[in-house]
């Protein structure tokens, strides 16, 4: 029964967002050429948007997948924490102090500045 | 059976969002107008006349966007929000989704969000609203750790990831007193994940409006809604995770969930107006270095409560 009122609402408020979008703009006509030139602030669009682009926060992104690994085990822990007493506390704090250390070197190495 | 475990928890759901996003929008020009921000109309009618505005206006479009993807990032947004909030109880047997993943889900919803809003900047197909969409991406990779520490605090005492027990562990202290830095960490989470006020990095004026620089219409109506539909539910898991939920004498259970809802939301919409947008350059290293080590202090604490507490 959680699983069907999850699936129902995600489609009755899909379904809502969707037609809240579709039904009013079946009259109108769609706009002319010259007024779908994108805003650049005031800028000609004479390339495509889709060019490219340094993401400064790649390393970054890797770093957290590190740490999302780590939550993969923190559900469970969780759950398990007050029963297992002290060890847990222990086990997961060796965890994240070498997890810490990733991110003072991602620091040192300056993966959270954007240059 | 069918009455009590689907139609009336989905009742609440749609009319918690429904009122929700009409409460927030007043609510916000209520502020805005106690900072002399001139507000056209009357803040109670002005969200209205707005919206009629935007349904009734003509869609303008780019020169090739990706039609499908522009359509569905706000409705999914909407409908990310609205199953939020599914996973919030109402009294201890009135709840659409009682998982026993509860937490986690909604974790998954916050990850889905950074998708969703990167998929609307980048279906214009038009550089400031790609550019407010990357932005985005490293904000929503950097408090996505910070929002997981701090409901994993929540989830120590109550042994369990179910937002129900959660709500039970807090009959003798709530949250917000027991783990005095979960909300405050938790609410820059909220900012981040509906990209409000300091967190604003995806819809900025310094993008002339970011992700949202190229819609209008209908689809602006939608995207507006989405993101206070969001707001609404992320203050109900709030209020669920750190303020008691339903726990509270005299008023039923819904009641109180619905009044702590609009707190925590109205406590949003303050910061959104009162605080200055954080500079992009400098939120990543805001989030890693001080608000992450932060929530493992956190984490320790609830931690600690928890063994003593058992």
């Amino acid at each position: 029964m959680s699983l069907l009122a999850l699936i129902l609402v995600l489609i009755l408020s899909l379904g809502a967002g969707l037609l809240l979008q579709a039904l009013p703009r079946r009259e109108h006509a769609l706009p002319t050429y010259p007024q779908r030139a994108p805003f650049l602030g005031g800028g000609e669009p004479d390339t495509h948007a889709w060019s490219r682009y340094h993401v400064r926060y790649y390393p970054m992104a890797l770093l957290l997948i590190a740490f999302e690994m780590e939550m993969m085990f923190m559900y469970p822990w969780a759950v398990v924490f007050v029963e297992k007493g002290a060890m847990a506390v222990m086990e997961m704090g060796m965890f994240l102090a070498i997890l810490s250390v990733g991110i003072v070197y991602a620091w040192r190495e300056g993966v959270f500045r954007w240059q | 059976m069918i009455v009590s475990e689907l139609i009336l928890p989905l009742f609440m759901i749609f009319l918690t969002l429904g009122l929700g996003i009409y409460a927030a929008a007043v609510l916000d020009r209520l502020l805005a107008a106690r900072q002399r921000i001139p507000v056209a109309d009357s803040a109670w009618r002005s969200p209205l006349s707005n919206a009629a505005w935007l349904l009734l206006q003509q869609t303008n479009t780019t020169e090739a966007p990706d039609t499908p993807a522009w359509q569905l990032a706000p409705a999914l947004y909407l409908s990310l929000a609205a199953m939020g909030l599914s996973l919030v109880p109402w009294s201890p047997t009135l709840i659409a989704t009682d998982l026993a993943t509860g937490l986690v889900l909604w974790g998954s919803f916050e990850a889905l969000a950074t998708v969703v809003i990167f998929l609307q900047g980048w279906a214009a197909n038009a550089h400031l609203a790609l550019i407010g969409a990357y932005r985005y991406v490293a904000l929503g990779l950097s408090y996505l750790l910070i929002s997981m520490f701090v409901l994993i605090g929540v989830a120590l005492p109550a042994e369990s990831l179910r937002f129900i027990d959660v709500v039970e562990a807090q009959a003798p202290l709530w949250h917000v007193i027991g783990q005095p830095l979960g909300l405050p960490l938790f609410l820059v989470v909220g900012l981040g994940l509906t990209f409000w006020g300091p967190l604003n990095l995806a819809d900025s004026s310094d993008l002339s409006g970011g992700t949202s620089s190229e819609i209008s219409g209908p689809l602006r109506l939608v995207w507006q809604m989405a993101r206070m539909a969001m707001l609404v539910a992320f203050s109900a898991v709030a209020a669920t995770a750190f303020l008691g939920g339903w726990l509270g004498p005299w008023l039923p259970g819904p009641v109180w969930v619905l009044l702590k809802t609009l707190g925590v939301l109205a406590l949003l919409l303050w910061l959104g107006r009162s605080m200055p947008r954080v500079a992009p350059e400098r939120c990543v290293t805001l989030m890693w270095v001080v608000l992450l080590p932060l929530a493992f202090v956190d984490l320790i604490w609830a931690g600690t409560l928890a063994l003593l507490m058992a």
